[in-house]
């Protein structure tokens, strides 16, 4: 079990590939918890898909992936934004306007973003394993500087969040209650979607734009069945995020090592993730009977 | 099942000692009462009450009863296709790409059966229902573009069309026009000559006053189950709706808050 | 433009414009109801789902249409079960079963060589490389669904409607429900090949949004977008042939490029 654990990490890639998933799990938890909230997790996966196309013209381009998946991910979230306050004037098929409900909008959103990003990259060779990268991520393959990037993007949210705690959870929990004591409910709702989109962005050098989700929902909804309070909630799914990435990552590199078995390291963490969210779910019920 | 000699004297409804719990919470008790071909219930208690739960007991949409409910002579699933429910209009998305010759033709689905179309006979009931409610001329019209009013009636048209034997109303004369209220009110009336029960939860006592000759106030259990007159007096109402039950002079009673 | 005039005389590609035209009809017709039911994020999450099952099927050498709609079939009545826990609201339950699937799928692929080309095929799909058993296939199992639509078709209106109404009267209401979105995740399966798990979302939804903007009723939408679905089939096909890119993206942009001009059309009309 310590050899499990531990051993990975004596290399300086593991020991960064820990660092980032670590980090990435914890901003994932606290942002994760707030979506939860406000039943987000659509945009959340509208978001991972629509920063794809950005990260594929910056890769196709040669420039660094980060600016293309922010570029990509504000282009969403002002239209997520348009959508949302403009939504009742727009779309509600009161004449003038097209008859879009919001869910079909970000459908046509999300396919439309991917689809871009697909045949940008098709026209490369090579386009399969760009593909996957783009795709899956490559945690193993994270730098310092990109490290440190996670660092400082992630820290900057999380501070956001703190400070606009009460605020965004009035917000959540009674909007009308919000507006009518005079929050900014617009500017709260653009907040949030940036903050979440950040999150994507930033995780998705590592992750890859389709697991990306797994780490704003899966810890996050684990952490509310472990407690129900809301910061409770937040650092329970911090922790299980932390722990869970840990044994995730230790599996992918014990799997390739001893029993040559080539485990994508992202996909092993969604799964320890995936599988301590049933777990909690499990002891939850039994709890229940008890 | 034990019916009557006579067809004609089975209640349309019989409840005796209904009782719904959803898990551990009882959210309605002790409701008896019966009510007559032809005979008309209000259904009356702040929201919450049980009015709803009842409405689906009726229907034979609750699992966990105590007590016995009858329904047309025999159990509420298999009298459902006699029943007609009518919900309220502002429950419906009215975006919902549907016209309303469409939609009261839904009451007559159950008849026509599964796979096959709806046939002239069909369309003629259909036809004559919305004439009844003074909409024969919005067929073609798609079902959202209708009043809050209109639509209220047009449910009401899709029950008519399903040629029941109990209409039961979900709040049908809430935050409607005058017309609708004086069609419904009318429609109604005709239905009960005709034999058909009526039962209907209702805020609107005044209505209810008009409209039926049986009263059932509600809080979760029944509170009074009697002739509309004695049913709806400053005292049980007060027990109904507690404090919200303002008296004023002489004994008409006003519910403020619902 | 000669390019594609030379594609119409190979094979592969009358092939794969006869898929496109049946997958895009079908999924047109599907896409009414996901619109009606407001299943948009359901369509995602399962293009996630069924990956897994597409990935095995392909492995054990099984047809990938038995191991998408195993997978994603069980995933979809797992949805609905875990739905009607209060604990969980829908769209958690639906992203984190999402995301879980996808990554076994993930992992399952890693651990094969070879593993990044195939990947692609699933996700993105690879119309051209569709054979004569393919489109067999995909014309049984789009009668079928197509079937299934027609013979229910006032049922499902009115469940799509007035839900309560539609129990009131008698009818199976969570039965139903289910049968839509087994045909869903079915008609998913269907567009695998031709456009890839991913992109599926995309003729899933977007041809039906389209023909909503131009008629309010059931009946001419369902047609209006099956012809949407297959025109945006065939275009996409054509256009990837021109440029050489990636035909799951085009038919998936042609797609969005209709839709877009129905509702410019539409704006203008109601505006006027």
């Amino acid at each position: 079990m310590r050899a499990f654990l531990f051993d990975p990490y004596r290399l300086g890639f593991m020991s960064r590939a820990r660092v980032e998933v670590v980090l990435l799990g914890t901003l994932g938890a606290v942002v994760g918890v707030h979506v939860a909230l406000r039943r987000l997790a659509f945009v959340t996966d509208a978001v991972q898909h629509t920063v794809f196309p950005g990260i594929a013209i910056a890769y196709a381009v040669g420039w660094p992936l980060l600016p293309g998946a922010a570029a990509a991910a504000a282009l969403t979230v002002g239209l997520l934004v348009m959508l949302t306050s403009g939504h009742r004037q727009f779309f509600r098929g009161a004449p003038p306007g097209p008859r879009v409900d919001f869910d079909s909008a970000l459908a046509v959103i999300i396919a439309s973003f991917f689809a871009v990003g697909v045949v940008v990259v098709s026209r490369r060779t090579g386009y399969a394993a760009d593909l996957s990268t783009l795709l899956f991520g490559r945690i193993l393959d994270v730098s310092r500087a990109e490290v440190v990037e996670t660092a400082v993007i992630g820290g900057l949210c999380l501070v956001v969040l703190a400070l606009l705690h009460k605020e965004l959870v009035l917000l959540a929990l009674d909007r009308t209650q919000a507006a009518a004591v005079g929050l900014p409910v617009r500017l709260l709702d653009a907040v949030l979607y940036a903050v979440t989109a950040a999150t994507v962005v930033v995780a998705v050098r590592a992750i890859g734009t389709v697991l990306v989700v797994a780490f704003v929902v899966t810890p996050a909804a684990t952490g509310r069945l472990l407690t129900k309070s809301i910061p409770g909630a937040m650092a329970a799914a911090a922790g299980v995020a932390a722990v869970l990435g840990w044994i995730g990552l230790s599996a992918s590199y014990e799997a390739s090592l001893n029993h040559d078995v080539r485990l994508a390291a992202g996909a092993t963490v969604v799964i320890a993730y995936t599988l301590g969210f049933a777990a909690a779910g499990a002891a939850r019920l039994l709890f229940r009977r008890a | 099942m034990k019916t009557s000699a006579e067809p004609a004297a089975a209640p349309a409804l019989r409840l005796d000692a209904l009782g719904v719990a959803y898990g551990r919470r009882s959210v309605l008790a002790g409701v008896t009462g019966e009510v007559a071909p032809g005979g008309s219930l209000a259904l009356i208690g702040p929201n919450g009450a049980g009015k709803s739960t009842l409405i689906k007991a009726i229907l034979g949409l609750v699992d966990a009863m105590t007590g016995r409910i009858e329904v047309l002579g025999t159990t509420p699933a298999r009298a459902r296709g006699r029943v007609a429910y009518v919900p309220q209009a502002d429950t419906l998305d009215s975006e919902f790409p549907v016209t309303v010759a469409q939609v009261v033709l839904m009451g007559r689905y159950r008849r026509i059966g599964w796979v096959r179309r709806p046939g002239r006979a069909d369309r003629a009931v259909a036809d004559e229902a919305l004439e009844r409610v003074g909409l024969g001329g919005r067929a073609g019209d798609r079902f959202g573009v209708l009043s809050g009013g209109q639509r209220q009636r047009v449910l009401l048209a899709r029950a008519l069309a399903q040629q029941p034997e109990l209409l039961l109303l979900d709040e049908p004369f809430n935050g409607v026009d005058s017309t609708t209220t004086d069609v419904l009110l009318d429609v109604l009336a005709e239905q009960r000559k005709e034999g058909v029960a009526v039962v209907m939860a209702t805020h609107d006592l005044s209505i209810a006053h008009l409209a039926c000759d049986t009263g059932c106030l509600l809080n979760h259990h029944q509170v009074a189950f009697a002739p509309i007159a004695e049913a709806l007096t400053p005292e049980l109402l007060g027990v109904t709706y507690g404090r919200s039950a303002v008296v004023l002079a002489g004994d008409s009673t006003i519910v403020t808050t619902t | 433009m000669s390019t594609v005039v030379d594609s119409f005389g190979q094979h592969f590609f009358r092939l794969a414009l006869i898929e496109a035209v049946m997958v895009g009809a079908v999924a047109g017709a599907v896409g009414v109801h996901v619109l009606l039911r407001r299943l948009p994020f359901f369509v995602v999450a399962m293009s996630h789902a069924t990956f897994p099952g597409v990935v095995f099927g392909s492995l054990l050498g099984v047809s990938l249409f038995a191991g998408g709609a195993v997978v994603g079939i069980a995933v979809a009545l797992l949805v609905v079960a875990l739905g009607s826990l209060r604990q969980i609201d829908d769209s958690s339950a639906i992203g984190i079963v999402l995301a879980g699937c996808f990554a076994v799928g993930v992992l399952v692929l890693s651990a094969q060589p070879g593993a990044s080309r195939d990947l692609s095929a699933y996700l993105v799909g690879s119309i051209v490389t569709v054979n004569t058993a393919d489109l067999v296939t995909t014309a049984i199992v789009g009668a079928v669904l197509l079937s299934v639509l027609a013979a229910f078709h006032k049922e499902l209106v009115l469940g799509a409607f007035d839900p309560g109404g539609l129990t009131a009267l008698g009818y199976p209401g969570r039965t139903l429900d289910t049968v839509v979105l087994v045909v869903v995740t079915v008609a998913l399966v269907v567009c695998v090949p031709a456009v890839g798990t991913l992109l599926a979302v995309a003729l899933l939804t977007v041809p039906a949004l389209a023909a909503r903007q131009w008629t309010d009723r059931v009946g001419p939408m369902t047609v209006l977008a099956a012809a949407l679905g297959a025109l945006s089939g065939v275009l996409g096909l054509c256009l990837s042939a021109a440029f050489d890119v990636a035909a799951g993206g085009t038919i998936a942009l042609t797609a969005t490029a209709l839709f877009v001009v129905s509702a410019g059309v539409r704006t203008a009309a109601a505006r006027s």
